[in-house]
């Protein structure tokens, strides 16, 4: 199943990574380093897939998150959450908000993959 | 509440000074056998006569009168509000019926709540810093980061066959720059965490003076001047030392320095009481103990001031209890600047080659009173060999530590078991040398022998106690104690460790547990 994914992260070398293995999945994959481009990217077409940094520069993943989870527009896109910090109040706060799925680093290229299947199967 | 002992706090606080029924009714001018009455409560008294007794014993008059123990049930009460204890139900009136009849008890319960509490207060505070800490956690940040890029990477480069050289190259590209920033960042959080201790502060006022003495390097300039100072004034020289302290303590003080005891009681330890102006020597202490008790009884007279000024200029004693402790510290420090003058003893001592049984000779001191000083040796200009002391009981608890900036003492718990101060044990009163070696490669001389203390003559065992100094292997040529050792890289040493916490000798056959980190910490 190929799907339109959107990847917010500001390390270029995970980036580069999880653009490379999603490519070989078949899905085509734009990267963006912040969360004002994923979101001014988000208000023209709008992707499959959303994955997101939490620790970005500027805006940080959970209030991109928040924007898009009340922009009646936006608010059908299954969102991946990714995140350096463990506690548990974290995970929380992003099931709270609606993340589709939460990843803690440093995760298997193979956890990424399936929740990619998993959020875009039936597309 | 209930009728509190009056007269059994009067006969605690009597014997406590080592008072006999009869000189504490002789002072109070009241007969022994109504004093006998009144400590056996069939007598009740108030008023002046109980503000005189309160007087006599230097104790403030709550302490006699209920208030101390109505302020003991409120603490009491405060603990049963505990929510650790609230479904026991305590009862109030059952509070005061405890410190009516066990206020030891009482107090050891409102201690121990106390103690408890702190130590809450302080894991709180040590657990805040840790998820806190903008440092660690934009390292932890870092560190997870850097691993995430790494894994991603090596797991495509490992599952991937097809790949082009090219993209192969730029994988293998990312692993090493994220791998050379990961240990960048490792290095950081290490000396982070080597520093973290002293940074987060001590909690205990025993940590608080610990501390405060390394901070100095344990050499105070002010307090050598005011103990060569004193020296001058009592007109001491080595050979008549003893006879200045004492005259100058009688003679310019108006202290009553008195062998024995002046009521009877025996007792085994020196006992110096300022505001009675007496000071009694035991006569069953050795001459190095009563030199050092009036040379100590004359520090605190006479330096009482100097003191004070170091105590006030450090940020690191915060706790009442800590600054206590650190004034006796530093008037032992000047006592034995007095016995052992520096201009005299570090010569001594460099051309005895720091032989601690015959500078305990030549200056009529203590073999432990020998090692304190020798371990104060740091004048610039002047220095001795910088060593480190550390005393333990035989338990293992350690009692005295100061230590040198290469080798931590143990907190808490005990050191490693294969150190010298331990081994002395197995040979009282010979000197035991080690030539140790930790997991680092660092190799340090360790010198102890045990010591005892308040000796009470036949069937009273004295108090054993094990007396180490240590100093780098670099230095120990300079020592008596490495005769015959040798000290090249590559001689044998003593395998040892820091304790099995911290040490990664995994196969040491005393380790009794894990160790926290593995040989990452060396």
């Amino acid at each position: 199943m190929s799907a339109q994914v959107l990847i917010a992260e500001d390390e270029s070398h995970i980036a580069e990574s999880l653009g490379f293995i999603l490519e070989r999945e078949g899905h085509t994959v734009v990267t963006v380093p912040d969360g004002e481009t994923a979101l001014l990217r988000l208000h023209g077409r709008l992707p499959d897939l959303l994955i997101l940094d939490v620790m970005l520069p500027g805006l940080s993943g959970f209030e991109v998150l928040k924007a898009i989870k009340s922009d009646p527009r936006l608010d059908s896109l299954p969102v991946i959450v990714l995140t350096a910090r463990t506690q548990p109040r974290d995970r929380e706060m992003a099931e709270s908000i609606g993340a589709a799925a939460y990843l803690t680093k440093p995760f298997s290229n193979r956890d990424i993959i399936e929740q990619v299947r998993r959020l875009t199967a039936g597309r | 509440m209930a009728r509190t002992l009056v007269g059994q706090r009067i006969r605690d606080h009597r014997k406590a000074r080592g008072w006999t029924q009869a000189a504490l009714a002789a002072h109070l001018q009241i007969s022994p056998s109504y004093l006998n009455l009144i400590e056996s409560d069939r007598r009740n008294i108030a008023g002046a006569l109980l503000k005189r007794i309160a007087d006599a014993l230097g104790q403030p008059l709550e302490e006699f009168d209920g208030a101390a123990e109505r302020r003991l049930v409120d603490d009491l009460g405060e603990i049963a509000a505990d929510a650790a204890v609230a479904p026991l139900h305590l009862a109030a009136d059952s509070a005061a019926d405890l410190v009516a009849r066990h206020p030891g008890w009482a107090r050891a319960l409102v201690a121990l709540h106390r103690s408890a509490r702190d130590r809450q207060e302080a894991i709180a505070a040590l657990s805040d810093r840790l998820s806190q800490d903008p440092f660690l956690g934009d390292a932890i940040h870092s560190l997870l980061t850097n691993l995430t890029a790494i894994r991603s990477a090596s797991e495509i480069l490992e599952s991937v066959a097809d790949l082009e050289p090219a993209q192969r190259k730029r994988f293998v590209a990312i692993i090493a720059g994220d791998s050379r920033r990961m240990s960048d960042v490792a290095h950081a959080l290490a000396a982070f965490l080597a520093k973290a201790p002293v940074a987060t502060g001590p909690v205990t006022p025993v940590e608080e003076v610990d501390d405060f003495i390394f901070d100095r390097a344990n050499h105070f300039p002010a307090l050598e001047a005011a103990a060569e100072a004193l020296a001058l004034q009592i007109g001491a020289s080595p050979t008549r030392l003893d006879a200045a302290l004492a005259g100058w303590l009688a003679n310019a003080r108006g202290i009553d320095v008195r062998v024995g005891s002046a009521n009877g009681v025996v007792s085994h330890r020196p006992r110096f009481d300022r505001a009675a102006g007496m000071l009694e020597l035991p006569d069953s202490a050795g001459a190095s103990t009563r030199r050092f008790a009036m040379a100590l009884a004359a520090a605190e007279l006479a330096c009482g001031d100097e003191v004070a000024a170091q105590l006030d200029r450090t940020p690191l004693l915060s706790a009442p209890a800590a600054r206590r402790r650190a004034e006796r510290v530093l008037h032992s420090y000047v006592a034995g600047a007095l016995v052992m003058p520096y201009a005299a003893f570090q010569p001594a001592a460099a051309a005895l080659r720091y032989d601690i049984d015959l500078l305990g000779r030549r200056f009529g001191a203590s073999f432990e009173q020998v090692c304190h000083r020798l371990a104060t040796l740091r004048r610039p200009g002047a220095e001795g060999i910088h060593f480190g002391l550390m005393r333990v009981d035989p338990a293992g608890f350690v009692t005295k530590r100061l230590p040198l900036p290469g080798l931590a003492l143990p907190r808490y718990g005990n050191a490693c078991p294969l150190w010298a101060v331990y081994g002395a044990f197995r040979t009282p009163g010979s000197i035991v040398r080690q030539l140790a070696e930790f997991p680092g490669g660092q190799r340090y001389l360790m010198i102890a022998r045990t010591i005892e203390k308040d000796a009470e003559g036949f069937g009273v065992p004295p108090r054993l106690l094990s007396v180490m100094l240590f100093c780098d292997a670099l230095h120990a040529d300079r020592t008596v104690y490495a005769g015959g050792l040798d000290l090249g890289a590559s001689a044998p040493a003593t395998a040892v460790g820091q304790s099995c916490r911290m040490c990664a000798r995994r196969d040491c056959g005393w380790r009794q547990e894990d160790p926290i980190m593995d040989a990452g910490m060396y």
